[in-house]
């Protein structure tokens, strides 16, 4: 599904963010990407989503390389990874369904469409009746799945999600989470770079531990192992 | 197709929606487009009537060859084949005093009565009128015939002509050049108009991006919205160098009477077409380059 052969990111004034990265995902897997800040977690994102070049190495996602990949072909790439990052990203003058929607609008969905799946997805992260009110009505957590529902809302093969807790509290960060999990279980790839601790201690999955833009573990069973 | 016709929906709905949100900037850059636009429009006036002058003058571009009086029949006949010979030469007609007379009584028209009396003793002189193929083989013409035998002089306003073809030529370039500044202008300054938008909206594009749309489905709005500003300023900028252009030919036809300008009806449905292609223009340009920078995430 996806496949880091040998990838490193060098940026401008000699930094290098990755250093020869080799990793692979399943379809289906839930994979935690842990590490420092500065460790290389935003990075790989990035690279992930092609919002950066890699300085050499190959990256393939659902059997493409991606790194030769045309600017044009871009947003199809995107359309196959639903995306959610620590500060939301909703648009404010939108409500909660119009958010939603908004991104069936953008690649080209009918309007009966929309009206049957959007209520689904909502119904699904649980905001069915806040439909219509603003983001700036809501609090974090519900925003935060008010963003999860438009990143699954066209049925991506892969989530993707940078800090989705970042911003939350103990106890909302751990609804976001089981809701990812839910996701994942309905089949969806999931990947999350996180800084929190005790959900990849508790949750067992997969993880993926960078330092200074190296992977120092990968384990099927694993905890996020760094003291706090 | 559906999908097309759907997401043209949202672009033009998008696009107003843009115009409307910023309503004095709208109202601000249509104004200027169509300042720049009338200004620009009325060297376009000035440019197309002086074309139109430049080819009555090269249409009535005709030199005179007077002959003199103690010619014969057959001498008359042999200058009018020696002209005809002449290269550049287009047409070659004989007027007699008689006619040279009527002709000139023609032109005093009331006041004839002056020319009265004159037919017993006609003090005009007998002449040939030569047209010419090119106003610039004129004066060489000129030369030619003047060295032909029973030939006393030719005139055809040198000076006149070499003066107003060298106006004409200024007023061409110096138009140009005006037009093309103007129409640099109006697209920065609608250009500068949908960047407060897009700068507006650079977080809801940068989600769009994420979220997977296409480059075009991003610009398309403010294309629209460009658009709209420059066919807005095209559309009122062309009333308002109709009604200017309307007063203009009233002033001069009621004055001037050596050259006649274009009708206004002739003018004014050309420059509505060209204006609005102008106006689509200039606006898809200004959007077009003012929306780029947001595009690479």
């Amino acid at each position: 599904m996806i496949k880091f052969i040998n990838v490193s990111k060098k940026y401008d004034k000699g930094i290098i963010a990755l250093s020869n990265i080799n990793f692979e995902i399943e379809s289906g897997e839930f994979v935690f990407i842990v590490g420092p800040s500065g460790a290389g977690k935003s990075t790989l994102i990035k690279l992930l989503l092609k919002e950066e070049e890699p300085t050499s190495g190959t990256i393939i996602v659902n059997k493409k390389d991606i790194t030769k990949m045309k600017r044009k072909e871009i947003p199809y790439l995107r359309r196959s990874m639903g995306v959610v990052f620590q500060d939301f990203r909703l648009l404010p003058n939108k409500t909660v369904f119009e958010n939603v929607a908004f991104a069936m609008e953008v690649v080209g969905a009918h309007p009966k469409e929309i009206r049957r799946k959007v209520p689904m997805v909502l119904s699904l992260v649980g905001l069915s009746d806040k439909a219509d009110q603003y983001p700036q009505q809501l609090s974090g957590g519900e925003q935060q799945r008010v963003a999860l529902a438009r990143a699954i809302v066209n049925e991506p093969s892969i989530l993707i999600a940078d800090e989705p807790t970042g911003n939350l509290d103990p106890d909302t960060s751990w609804e976001i989470v089981k809701l990812m999990a839910e996701i994942n279980k309905r089949g969806t790839t999931v990947v999350m770079a996180t800084h929190a601790k005790d959900i990849v201690d508790a949750m067992k999955k997969r993880v993926i531990a960078l330092e200074k833009g190296n992977i120092v573990r990968d384990e099927a069973r694993g905890v996020y192992g760094y003291a706090l | 197709m559906d999908m097309l016709f759907r997401n043209f929906r949202y672009f033009i709905k998008e696009g107003f929606s843009n115009l409307a949100r910023n309503r004095l900037m709208t109202v601000a850059s249509v104004t200027s487009v169509m300042a720049a636009l009338v200004i620009l429009g009325m060297f376009l006036l000035i440019i197309l009537n002086v074309n139109h002058m430049a080819y009555q003058v090269e249409s009535q571009l005709e030199l005179k060859a007077f002959l003199k009086d103690d010619l014969s029949g057959e001498q008359i006949q042999r200058i009018g084949e020696e002209i005809k010979g002449i290269d550049g030469v287009s047409s070659v007609v004989f007027e007699s005093k008689e006619q040279a007379l009527e002709k000139f009584k023609k032109q005093l028209g009331e006041k004839s009565y002056l020319l009265e009396g004159l037919e017993k003793d006609n003090p005009l002189p007998q002449s040939y009128i030569v047209k010419v193929k090119d106003a610039n083989l004129i004066k060489d013409i000129a030369d030619e015939i003047k060295g032909i035998n029973g030939v006393d002089k030719v005139s055809y306003g040198q000076d006149v002509v070499e003066k107003l073809l060298g106006i004409i030529r200024i007023i061409r370039i110096v138009g140009l050049a005006i037009i093309s500044i103007l129409f640099v202008i109006s697209i920065v300054i609608i250009s500068n108009t949908i960047k407060l938008g897009v700068f507006a909206r650079r977080r809801e594009i940068n989600i769009m991006k994420y979220i997977g749309a296409t480059d075009w489905f991003i610009r398309w709005p403010f294309l629209i919205e460009g658009i709209v500003l420059g066919l807005l300023g095209a559309l009122l900028s062309v009333g308002v160098l109709a009604l200017m252009y309307g007063y203009t030919l009233d002033y001069v036809n009621s004055r001037l009477i050596v050259f006649n300008l274009l009708p206004l009806s002739d003018v004014i449905k050309d420059m509505a077409l060209y204006f609005a292609l102008l106006g689509s223009l200039i606006g898809a340009i200004g959007s077009g380059l003012s929306i780029k920078r947001f595009l690479n995430v």
